[in-house]
């Protein structure tokens, strides 16, 4: 257990290697990257072992989690740092996910970019990534966690803009980056203002503190928005959901990884992390919970009207991160942990299958795809199982985790109002699912040459693919207790994974739910199939029912526009007016202004020069009477 | 040996290699080369080594401290009590090793230089001999005269081997730039010239010796509050203070590559330092009085220069006026008086320093081949150069205080000691932070992505001599920025020390 350091610590040798060695490595140094790799999850999988049989000692409920530190940087007295790893149930899970998918997109990735120019690069910074992503879940201090956190943003930006001679994928880097160190300037000022009130970064202490009511109210207040601001930022929730449509720019396993499996459901573990701080203070909860249904139903509405299949899966990712917040702002911590550790799966499989269909046809477009079902006979049913997950058809692994979500929304305190939005959501996510499927895997293909041109991937890609969607089907059924069991999660998922406030629950089924739920999906199913089937008439009939709506979802509701007006015509105005006051009033006019102003008195005094003696014999006669004068009254 | 010559050596070395160097005939380029980079490697490594034999926990006061007595038996110096006494503290030390850094890489970076390279050196040479000598002082009158020996020889430095730039609204010509930078430094000289003076008389004590006169009650608070605008205005132009900061983007545009590294890397801090040793220590109840104020400035520096740096098209515009946002961490850092502050501020001028060198550096390597720094003609470097995209983007994510790079670790104790009294001044810092991004990741993406601008075909990526420099300082930024404990532990220890220091 005490060894949960090394984990994040493999990875970053195999940056440090390829970013040094790897021209000089055969096939780059991949091989290294992907061993290392290897070494971190049998690692993960040994420490997740570890804590098992910790839990089972001390009794589920009563397990405090393992946490070991070191001295960072120490002023006696007055600011201490310890860097340190902190493990309970949320951790391995997280731990488990990040290290199995990175590890499946490493392996992926061997076909996926072979022949890059900057293969070597491309593994290094994975590695990088991983590293990173793994400190930050493993971090025992908000300090360390901020570490990882400006680190996996970096790597994010990195390899979203690797095809750095694209001007859109450079842009989109600097969007992703941008965007979400707007959420980081309010995450650090969380910490900072955590710290001065409690004089420590210890996540564990921070919670304490906060529960026993050692924090004043309006700093605690302040300090839960700021640092919730940086979670929504990095999980890409409204209104700064704007970078994670356009980081589809990069590599797509980089988007399995990263934009989909790993990074961006840092802000739903930070807000896991913290809940019981967000929890006491008054209206948190419901903010969390309206951030992330209002994400759940603007992505929804948007992946309806998108081209590109990868922009689809990527507006299904917001879905998903709203659905976790909702049930992060309803206290459901258990149920938005499942919906992560399926959703990795899940989307995972949507986007490595995306890569595949890219990599056969080198396109991207709906409009351009089609009757691929035969052509590619291992990645279409992938394709579909991911989507159906995504869905939430019964009994994949979205099913349950979405069950789970909707349970909890209902047993929360929070308003039906809530319950009945997120229902609503259901049908449309299956619908543009469906639509996604038919466009590219059946009906008549639309590009002739892209058809003819197809194939199915080869291994390194293809079996990736199977045993994530073999993963997506089945990952579900870990919220059996049975199962759960067996698999090391005592008293199942629910009782092992839960809010540290509310203490464990227990896994029930609400047939109520369940059944609406399995209604609403279907019917969002089979009107899917039945509005894109052929040459999918009704689809374009809806579009012309209302193009204004059409517009306004294909155009993601003109949110990315009014943002970058903003930037434009305030910020950047705003950098530009300083440097102008700059230039010309504080140095051209002040500097230089006292500059002109010396040489005009010289120029001034250069007249009582005049080169004539009456004049200096004047000025002596002044002078000489002037002083006898002053001496006089000062003598009196 | 008594280790207090290792202090006067690195003043001494760069005086006789000037003298030296004046000796060698003009034509021979090669010999001022070596010579020159063999010193600059000696003094890099005294600097390591006074660094690191700097011993924590030894206890309050100054390490190697050395007192040349022969100069008191000279009549003049003893009558006005003036004597050559160096030491170093915790916050020397950094600062020593700093300029042995930055001053080894200006002197491989100038190896390229062909026009008088042997002038240049000399004066290359003084400079940073009065670089050490006020960061080694422990005498008034010698601090003073340590500071001028720095800041004099940049006119030349900048008027004979810099660069005029036109702009489509405005030109800046070296000689004017030049100008300006000299003037108004001297300008601010007077003031604390003035102030050095003033102490001396209202202490009565009839010595220059710093030690003696830090003594607690030497002034009293009218006094004090009296004369602390002068030390921080005079030492705070050279820090960039605003308003008083435009002689630096200009002065830096138009300095050649090694004089914008030193410059910006080293001379801006002997301001923030003469803020530490002449304000803080000397004069405490009048920094109680008078830091509320200038943490506004502060604050002001920090924002202004970020916005300001946003809209610049020429690189070292915009690393200049980042310059300026920069060094207001340093003085919102002494501004709050607090020791995490004042911890901060001292590592954010170690920081600025290595990453402005890296920077300018960098900038130096494309104008010297594209003879145009306007970021705009470029475009799509990083395929072409990937080296020098790799150190410059380094040197950038430094800037934007990415976690283990330095910036990180400086700018957070400034954060955290900021917040502890002027919450809004923090905040506003760290949104400052986030337009660091802004500036930096437009260049980036101005410059070095997107299609390759053909244009540049023949452009090279760095020499070997370019990447031992970016080696050197990048190694550095790491350092600092994984494992800052050696810093933290000399810097805070001195801090704890200082009068007023909460």
């Amino acid at each position: 257990m005490s060894d949960a350091w090394v984990i994040p610590l493999l990875p970053v040798a195999g940056f440090v290697l390829l970013l040094l060695f790897s021209p000089w490595l055969p096939r780059k140094g991949d091989w290294l990257a992907i061993g290392l790799m290897a070494a971190s999850f049998v690692l993960a999988c040994l420490v997740a072992a570890d804590l098992a049989d910790a839990i089972g000692e001390a009794g589920v409920g009563s397990f405090a989690g393992i946490s070991e530190s070191r001295e960072w940087f120490n002023v006696e007295g007055y600011i201490e740092i310890r860097m340190g790893t902190y493990v309970d149930q949320i951790t391995v899970v997280m731990l488990f996910v990040v290290s199995f998918i990175a590890l499946l997109v490493m392996i992926y990735s061997t076909g996926y970019m072979r022949g890059d120019r900057r293969y070597g690069w491309f593994y290094s910074i994975i590695s990088l990534f991983t590293a990173s992503m793994l400190t930050l879940v493993v971090a025992d201090n908000l300090l360390l966690l901020y570490f990882a956190w400006e680190l996996v943003g970096l790597c994010s930006m990195l390899l979203i803009g690797h095809y750095n001679d694209k001007q859109s994928a450079a842009e989109a880097a600097k969007k992703a980056f941008i965007t979400t160190r707007v959420g980081d300037v309010g995450l650090l000022i969380g910490i900072i203002i955590l710290f001065t009130q409690t004089g420590t970064f210890n996540i564990g202490e921070i919670l304490r503190a906060a529960e026993e009511g050692e924090i004043a109210r309006e700093w605690l207040t302040a300090a839960a928005v700021c640092v919730f601001a940086g979670a929504v930022g990095k999980s890409a929730q409204f209104p700064l959901h704007v970078w994670l449509p356009d980081a589809m720019e990069g590599p797509t396993p980089v988007s399995a990884l990263i934009h989909a499996a790993t990074m961006v459901v840092a802000g739903v573990y930070l807000v896991a992390r913290m809940l019981p701080l967000f929890e006491v203070v008054r209206g948190m909860p419901e903010l969390i919970t309206a951030l992330g249904l209002t994400t759940a139903v603007l992505s929804a509405l948007m992946g309806l009207a998108q081209r590109d299949i990868k922009r689809v899966v990527a507006y299904s990712t917001l879905n998903s991160l709203g659905l976790m917040f909702v049930a992060l702002g309803s206290g459901a911590v258990g149920a938005a942990m499942l919906y992560l550790f399926a959703h990795a799966f899940f989307k995972a499989l949507l986007f490595l299958a995306c890569g595949s269909v890219i990599h056969a046809t080198e396109e991207q477009e709906v409009d351009k795809l089609g009757g691929l079902w035969s052509k590619m006979p291992i990645t279409a049913p992938m394709f579909i199982v991911g989507a159906l997950a995504m869905a939430g058809l019964i009994p994949l692994s979205g099913f349950w985790a979405k069950d789970e979500i909707l349970v909890g929304i209902r047993h929360g305190h929070l308003n039906d109002i809530v319950a009945i939005t997120v229902f609503a959501t259901l049908p449309i996510t299956s619908l543009y699912m469906v639509r996604l499927v038919m466009l590219t895997f059946f009906g008549e293909p639309k590009d002739q040459h892209v058809h003819e041109h197809a194939h199915e991937s080869e291994a390194s890609m293809s079996w990736p693919l199977m045993l994530l969607g073999a993963l997506a089907a089945v990952a579900g059924f870990v919220v059996f207790e049975g199962v759960g069991e067996a698999l090391g999660f005592h008293s199942g998922w629910l009782g092992f994974v839960y809010n540290l406030a509310e203490g464990p629950e227990e896994f029930h089924v609400n047939w109520g739910i369940s059944i609406l739920s399995v209604v609403l999906v279907s019917a969002g199913l089979v009107a899917g199939l039945w509005i894109w089937a052929g040459k999918a008439e009704p689809a374009r009939r809806a579009a012309a029912f209302s193009p204004f709506l059409y517009r306004m979802f294909l155009n993601r509701f003109y949110i990315d526009e009014v943002y970058q007006a903003a930037v434009d015509y305030f910020v950047l105005a705003a950098g530009r007016v300083v440097a102008w006051f700059d230039r010309s009033i504080v140095n051209d006019t002040g500097v230089n202004g006292a500059g002109e102003t010396a040489w005009y008195a010289g120029w001034l005094g250069k007249f009582a020069q005049t080169g004539k003696l009456p004049n200096y014999a004047l000025a002596i006669v002044v002078g000489v009477i002037v002083m006898a004068i002053v001496a006089f009254g000062y003598r009196t | 040996m008594h280790s207090g010559y290792w202090m006067i050596a690195t003043i001494a070395i760069p005086l006789f290699t000037a003298a030296i160097l004046v000796c060698v005939p003009d034509s021979r380029r090669d010999v001022v080369r070596w010579i020159s980079a063999g010193v600059g490697a000696a003094l890099f490594a005294i600097s390591m080594y006074i660094f690191f034999a700097y011993e924590v926990d030894k206890g309050e006061g100054y390490q190697f401290f050395i007192r040349w007595d022969w100069l008191e038996n000279v009549g003049f110096l003893k009558d006005h009590g003036i004597s050559l006494a160096f030491g170093v503290d915790g916050i020397a030390a950094p600062m020593v090793l700093l300029t042995g850094v930055v001053a080894f890489g200006g002197t491989l970076i100038s190896w390229k230089i062909e026009h008088h390279n042997k002038d240049f050196f000399v004066l290359f040479w003084v400079l940073v001999s009065g670089v050490y000598g006020t960061f080694q002082s422990l005498d008034l009158f010698f601090f003073f005269f340590w500071y001028e020996v720095a800041v004099l020889p940049m006119y030349l430095l900048i008027a004979v081997w810099g660069s005029s730039s036109v702009f489509p609204t405005f030109a800046r010509t070296k000689e004017y730039s030049a100008m300006k930078l000299t003037i108004m430094l001297v300008a601010a000289s007077i003031l604390i010239f003035l102030g050095i003076f003033a102490a001396f008389h209202e202490a009565g004590l009839g010595t220059f010796d710093l030690q003696r006169l830090y003594e607690p009650g030497t002034f009293d608070e009218d006094f004090q509050k009296l004369v602390f605008p002068l030390f921080v205005i005079g030492c705070g132009v050279l820090a960039g203070l605003w308003p008083f900061h435009t002689w630096s983007p200009d002065g830096h545009v138009a300095a050649p590559t090694a004089v914008s590294m030193l410059h910006a890397g080293v001379l801006m801090k002997l301001g923030a330092f003469g803020i530490i040793r002449l304000g803080i220590q000397l004069l405490p109840e009048g920094a109680a009085f008078w830091m509320p104020g200038l943490m506004v400035l502060a604050t002001t520096n920090v924002v202004y220069g970020a916005f300001a740096a946003t809209a610049q098209r020429d690189f070292k515009y915009m690393i200049g006026y980042s310059s300026v946002s920069h060094m207001g961490y340093v003085l919102m850092g002494l501004a709050t008086m607090n020791v995490i502050g004042i911890n901060g501020a001292v590592l954010q001028m170690f920081s600025h320093g290595i990453m402005t060198a890296l920077f300018f550096a960098m900038v130096g390597a494309i104008y010297d081949q594209a003879h145009t720094r306007d970021m705009a003609l470029f475009k799509g470097l990083a395929n072409k150069m990937p080296l020098f995209t790799f150190f410059f983007g380094v040197a950038g994510l430094a800037s934007l205080g990415l976690p283990g790079l330095s910036g990180f670790v400086a700018e957070f104790n400034v954060f955290v000691g900021t917040f502890r009294t002027y919450p809004w001044a923090g905040a506003l810092g760290i949104f400052a932070a986030a337009m660091t991004a802004v500036y930096i990741l437009r260049m980036m993406s101005m410059s070095f992505f997107g299609p390759f601008n053909e244009r540049w075909a023949d452009l090279k990526d760095m020499t070997r001599l370019e990447m031992a420099t970016g080696v050197l300082l990048l190694s550095f930024l790491l350092f600092m920025g994984l494992w800052p404990a050696p810093f933290i532990d000399r810097i805070s220890e001195s801090v704890i020390a200082l009068p007023g220091v909460t």
